[in-house]
């Protein structure tokens, strides 16, 4: 009767260890996404897509050069908050945005090329 | 923006290159097309030469600025980052373009001093074909890269 009790309680321990470090797991996993959150901007035809973006703070905002030919992003404030190199097809540029405001940018070889990104 | 704002017309920082480039361009092919039908004809055509020799030369001044315009917006909008790709093939041709036309002028320039009736070498024609291919194809990536073909 003992044993029994015990290997019962045993076992509903472990089932509840477990329960728990899964939910924690799960927790832990959903936090590191919330911080390392990604978002693209495409580049192609002469034109950021979308050209406006909203992103909560700290999140990483990747430009992708899908056009035939090279483009540049760079913010329009001085000094820059970011500015890439120029960047052939296929190409990408990644930056952390982890101040609220809002970032205007261009593309230096083509000024008329312009976006915007939002960050909450 | 205003298209007779003059402030943002000068201190557009590569916004020249694109608009000076045409001078040498529409100068060179049009200076090489009287060339040749000066030359092409049996009679001596020496205000054709005439035309073709004053075109060459501004044509050759032309490129002067025209250089300078395209390494400033090199330097200033892309901070001299070092180039690759069609940038870098537009820079190596527009210099080829740019020496190439300053050549012909000279060849016409040492020809008219030499004699009192022009006559240019044999392979000025050819050196004139091949730099009217060149200043071509540079001003055709050149296009390429300042998007005329796109929506803006």
């Amino acid at each position: 009767m003992r044993r029994s009790v015990f290997i019962t309680g045993l076992a509903a321990a472990l089932v509840l260890g477990m329960g728990v470090f899964g939910t924690g797991r799960k927790g832990s996993v959903t936090s590191a996404q919330e911080k390392t959150s990604t978002m693209e901007v495409k580049i192609d035809n002469f034109s950021f897509g979308p050209v406006t973006l909203t992103v909560p703070v700290g999140t990483t905002v990747t430009w992708t050069n899908r056009d035939d030919i090279p483009h540049t992003v760079v913010s329009t404030d001085d000094p820059k908050t970011f500015k890439s190199k120029v960047l052939d097809t296929d190409e990408k540029f990644s930056f952390t945005l982890s101040k609220a405001g809002t970032y205007p940018y261009f593309c230096s070889i083509h000024p008329k090329m312009t976006g915007k990104v939002i960050v909450q | 923006m205003h298209p007779f704002d003059i402030k943002t017309v000068l201190f557009a920082k590569h916004a020249q290159h694109v608009v000076l480039i045409h001078f040498p361009i529409a100068l060179f092919i049009i200076g090489v097309l009287f060339d040749f039908l000066a030359q092409w004809r049996k009679q001596p055509q020496p205000l054709l030469a005439a035309a073709a020799y004053y075109n060459l030369l501004v044509a050759a001044i032309a490129t002067v600025p025209v250089v300078a315009t395209g390494i400033l917006a090199w330097q200033w909008e892309l901070e001299g980052q070092k180039l690759k790709g069609i940038l870098l093939v537009h820079l190596v041709m527009g210099c080829a373009s740019s020496v190439l036309i300053c050549v012909v002028w000279f060849i016409h320039r040492r020809s008219r001093r030499n004699q009192e009736e022009v006559l240019l070498p044999g392979y000025c024609l050819p050196v004139e074909a091949v730099a009217v291919v060149i200043v071509a194809l540079t001003g055709h990536l050149g296009g390429f890269l300042s998007g005329v073909n796109g929506p803006g």
